[in-house]
């Protein structure tokens, strides 16, 4: 480590100032699929060719566990798990960024001038084509509901959705859904009653219902989504049209960052017109801005869509989805709503009758 | 030599400056810390609305607290300035039940706390944290433990509201400032109108205009327009004197040229040589008389207005006494007197003066005694030494004035009410000048054997001057 140090600062010494620029990395630890993302990387590469950018893309729980590595941390952190992004912000792990663009940034999609939410990407439901030759596919999470109530035993093993356990993005969906209604308990249940498959990720689902596995999918991200239909015609897309969640991912540079003006040029990217350009026509991430035109720009998808487009606030109340005590109770509450019918009320003993006296009368 | 300095105005706003200034130091410190604590009691019970908030939604649950950590109070506690945001919830023994970050309640906090709800401030990895702490007394079926609420969120908007409270008070407080400054301006402009008044009045007064003044003015004016008057009155009275004096000067000409003209006309209708001679003769004494009295007026004319006094010198008072006295008493004029010394001081007596002056000065009070005394009158002159002053006197045995003639015998012209000398009347009227060039003092008065002493008093040379 130390050797290289020292052959570093001799190489910049030894070469013309100009050239020095050539070696400047830049470390982004990202939740955002390099496929997805590659135009907008490539974009950047090209726009400073002098910076190296190391781009690693890994899941939400990990890049989470990279943010506290005080030996090596990244320059700039990109996650979904808008919760676990917040949550490390508030720890004070992120530093300001008081350029032109993260001023002109909306303020709806910003947190202290720290984190920036620059994506805008709905969450769907997806189905398979086999799915519309046996019922009616669903428009709303009502039908939804319905469907699975109605064709219970056809869709049995059929449906896919994420596990709140194991991906910090289906929690936050979940926990976000769950403040809207309350009847979003009965869709857990019956979601339950049909055997659902929990997977960790988007990717996993759609490649499920492609090979046929699964007909329905509940809660993927759109973005995934939009870009497998369109090399895979037997996936549909479906915006839900009584309420659909928007997921912003969120960028922060880190305090220590080793490389902060880089760091900041990226962002400066991310959130600048040309980098947004990038998001609205080459990538299906969906542009925030309302200056940008593309086929995926927040603008756009809400003429199609209409204002039932419901972004995640960007705000503290996020933190409440990290609270440790609050997480554990809505993983209880998710696993009995979920085996409420699979596997009747013996098995859960005595624990099940305190929390229904509670909240179910709500309903 | 009038000598400008500065303008009233400057040394107005200097003074006023110099009292706002300090007045607005105190003020703005005063603001300061009003702004601090008005912006720390409004966001103060913003703490304690997210306290409550969590503390509603704690329960027991199976012998333990649980809470589902209200989203809106932590909204509440990161305020529009999205605070970074602490709670946390602690059981009985101090265990975190939940919260977000290690701030590191102590020990000595809860024992606080426990007493009575609390506020801190706490430096966390170099940040400054805003924190309440609250007791809550929850009851659960099996157990009934107090529970510790502790929220708290860092402080960028207490700064920005101290900031803006403090900026607004500045704001006020220089307005003030500028406000003063103006009335302070319009009020001088009222204050210095009589002033302005009187100037304009002076500037429009004919040169030989030497009528008091008629203007009004306030009390503090009153002392200025007073010797402002009393210096027309001098003026006026200065100029009356020489007016009288060129009108007396020209009288006294004419008389004698009147005869010269008589005396000359009688002689040419006369054929006789002997009448010639005779008017020849008069004319010849009257023309004598006549420039006699021109060069006495023309001394005069040049004691009164020489301004600039010529050059002095230190001069003994004694010796200047002695040859006069002897000068005068070899005269033929004054054979028929007895002219003498009266017994001196031993030392030499030094005064400031002009030795021609002075000389003049004795000469002409001597030649008047000689004038208004009869033949064989014994006229007196000596010197008394007084502790600041030296005193020269000269006294006669003549006639003497009445009291109330002696006021006015320094006038020129005036002649103690005779008219059978030869005198011109400037004689005393002389003395007078030169005494008071001198920054001498003359006394007139009746002498103990019946004539006329006239004492002048000299001041010292100082020892000041003397070195």
């Amino acid at each position: 480590m130390s050797i290289r140090r020292v052959a570093l600062v001799w190489l910049l010494g030894a070469m013309a100032p100009s050239l020095a620029w050539a070696d400047n990395p830049l470390i982004v630890e990202a939740a955002l699929d390099r496929e997805v993302a590659a135009p907008l990387l490539d974009a950047f590469e090209a726009a400073h060719p002098h910076i190296q950018l190391t781009f690693r893309d890994r899941s939400t729980l990990e890049v989470d566990a990279r943010v506290a590595d005080a030996d090596d941390p990244p320059d700039v952190v990109i996650s979904s798990a808008m919760p676990w992004q917040m949550s490390r912000v508030n720890e004070g792990y992120a530093q300001r960024l008081d350029s032109p663009a993260a001023q002109a940034w909306p303020e709806w999609a910003k947190w202290r001038d720290e984190v920036f939410g620059f994506t805008f990407e709905p969450i769907v439901m997806a189905y398979r084509l086999d799915l519309s030759r046996h019922m009616m596919p669903p428009k709303t999470h009502a039908d939804m509901h319905t469907l699975l109530t109605q064709h219970r035993e056809t869709l049995r093993d059929k449906v896919t959705t994420y596990s709140p356990s194991r991906s910090g993005v289906g929690y936050s969906l979940f926990q976000q859904d769950a403040r809207y209604t309350t009847r979003f308990w009965d869709l857990v249940t019956a979601m339950g009653a049909a055997d659902t498959n929990l997977e960790a990720n988007t990717r996993s689902m759609l490649e499920g219902l492609s090979e046929g596995r699964y007909w329905l999918g509940y809660n993927l991200l759109g973005s995934y989504a939009m870009v497998w239909a369109q090399s895979h015609p037997e996936v549909i897309v479906q915006v839900p049209q009584d309420y659909s969640l928007v997921m912003m991912r969120m960028a922060f540079i880190h305090r220590d960052a080793p490389h902060p003006a880089a760091a900041r040029a990226f962002l400066d990217f991310l959130l600048g017109r040309e980098g947004q350009r990038v998001i609205a026509g080459e990538t299906p991430l969906f542009s925030v801005r309302s200056d940008v035109v593309g086929p995926y720009t927040a603008q756009r998808l809400r003429d199609q869509v209409g204002e039932r487009l419901y972004p995640i606030p960007l705000n503290a109340s996020l933190l409440a989805f990290v609270d440790p005590s609050r997480r554990t109770a809505f993983m209880d509450r998710w696993q009995r709503e979920f085996r409420r019918l699979s596997q009747p009320a013996p098995a859960q003993g005595a624990a099940i009758t305190e929390p229904r006296i509670d909240k179910s009368p709500k309903r | 030599m009038i000598e400008v300095d500065g303008t009233l105005k400057s040394r107005l706003a200097f003074w006023l400056l110099a009292t706002v200034s300090a007045l607005g130091v105190l003020l703005l410190v005063e603001a300061y810390f009003s702004s601090q604590r008005a912006a720390e009691r409004a966001y103060d019970s913003q703490l304690e609305a997210a306290a409550l908030t969590i503390a509603e939604a704690i329960q027991w649950e199976k012998g333990q607290p649980v809470v589902e950590i209200p989203s809106a109070a932590l909204q509440i506690l990161a305020t529009r300035h999205q605070e970074r945001v602490f709670y946390a919830v602690l059981d009985a023994d101090g265990h975190t039940v939940s919260g977000n970050l290690d701030l590191g309640i102590s020990p000595d906090w809860r024992r606080r706390v426990s007493s009575q709800p609390t506020w801190l401030n706490d430096s966390y990895h170099g940040t400054q944290w805003r924190l309440y702490g609250r007791e809550l007394d929850s009851a659960g079926w099996e157990t009934q433990d107090p529970v510790q609420i502790w929220v708290g969120h860092t402080m960028s908007g207490r700064d920005a509201l101290t900031e803006t409270l403090f900026e607004h008070a500045v704001t006020r407080f220089v307005v003030m400032v500028l406000l003063a400054g103006i009335l302070m301006l319009l009020a001088m402009r009222v204050a210095l109108a009589p002033m302005r008044r009187l100037r304009h009045q002076l500037r429009q007064r004919d040169a030989d205009d030497m009528r008091p003044l008629e203007t009004r003015v306030p009390e503090e004016m009153r002392e200025m327009a007073e010797t402002l008057d009393s210096l027309f009155t001098r003026q006026r009275e200065g100029r009356e004197a020489l007016l009288r004096f060129t009108a007396d000067a020209s009288h006294q000409l004419k008389t004698p040229l009147a005869g010269l003209q008589t005396t000359s006309e009688l002689a040419l209708k006369s054929d006789s040589p002997d009448a010639w001679r005779q008017a020849l003769t008069e004319v010849h004494g009257s023309a004598g008389r006549t420039s006699r009295l021109a060069s006495q007026l023309l001394s005069l004319a040049r004691l009164r207005h020489a301004v600039e006094a010529s050059a002095t010198s230190r001069i003994d008072a004694m010796a200047l006494l002695h040859e006069t006295t002897f000068d005068w008493a070899q005269r033929d004029v004054s054979q028929a007197h007895d002219i003498g010394l009266a017994p001196l001081p031993a030392a030499p007596q030094y005064i400031q003066g002009e030795a021609w002056a002075l000389r003049e000065l004795l000469g002409n009070l001597i030649d008047n005694a000689l004038r208004y005394t009869p033949p064989g009158s014994v006229i007196t002159l000596g010197a008394v030494s007084h502790a600041q002053m030296l005193e020269l006197y000269i006294e006669d045995d003549g006639p003497g004035v009445s009291p109330e003639t002696l006021e006015h015998l320094h006038r020129p012209f005036e002649r103690g009410g005779r008219q059978d000398t030869e005198g011109s009347g400037l004689g005393l009227a002389i003395v007078d000048s030169i005494v008071r060039r001198h920054e001498a003092r003359m006394q007139v008065e009746s002498a103990e054997k019946g004539g006329l002493r006239v004492r002048l008093l000299f001041p010292y040379l100082t020892r000041h001057e003397e070195r």
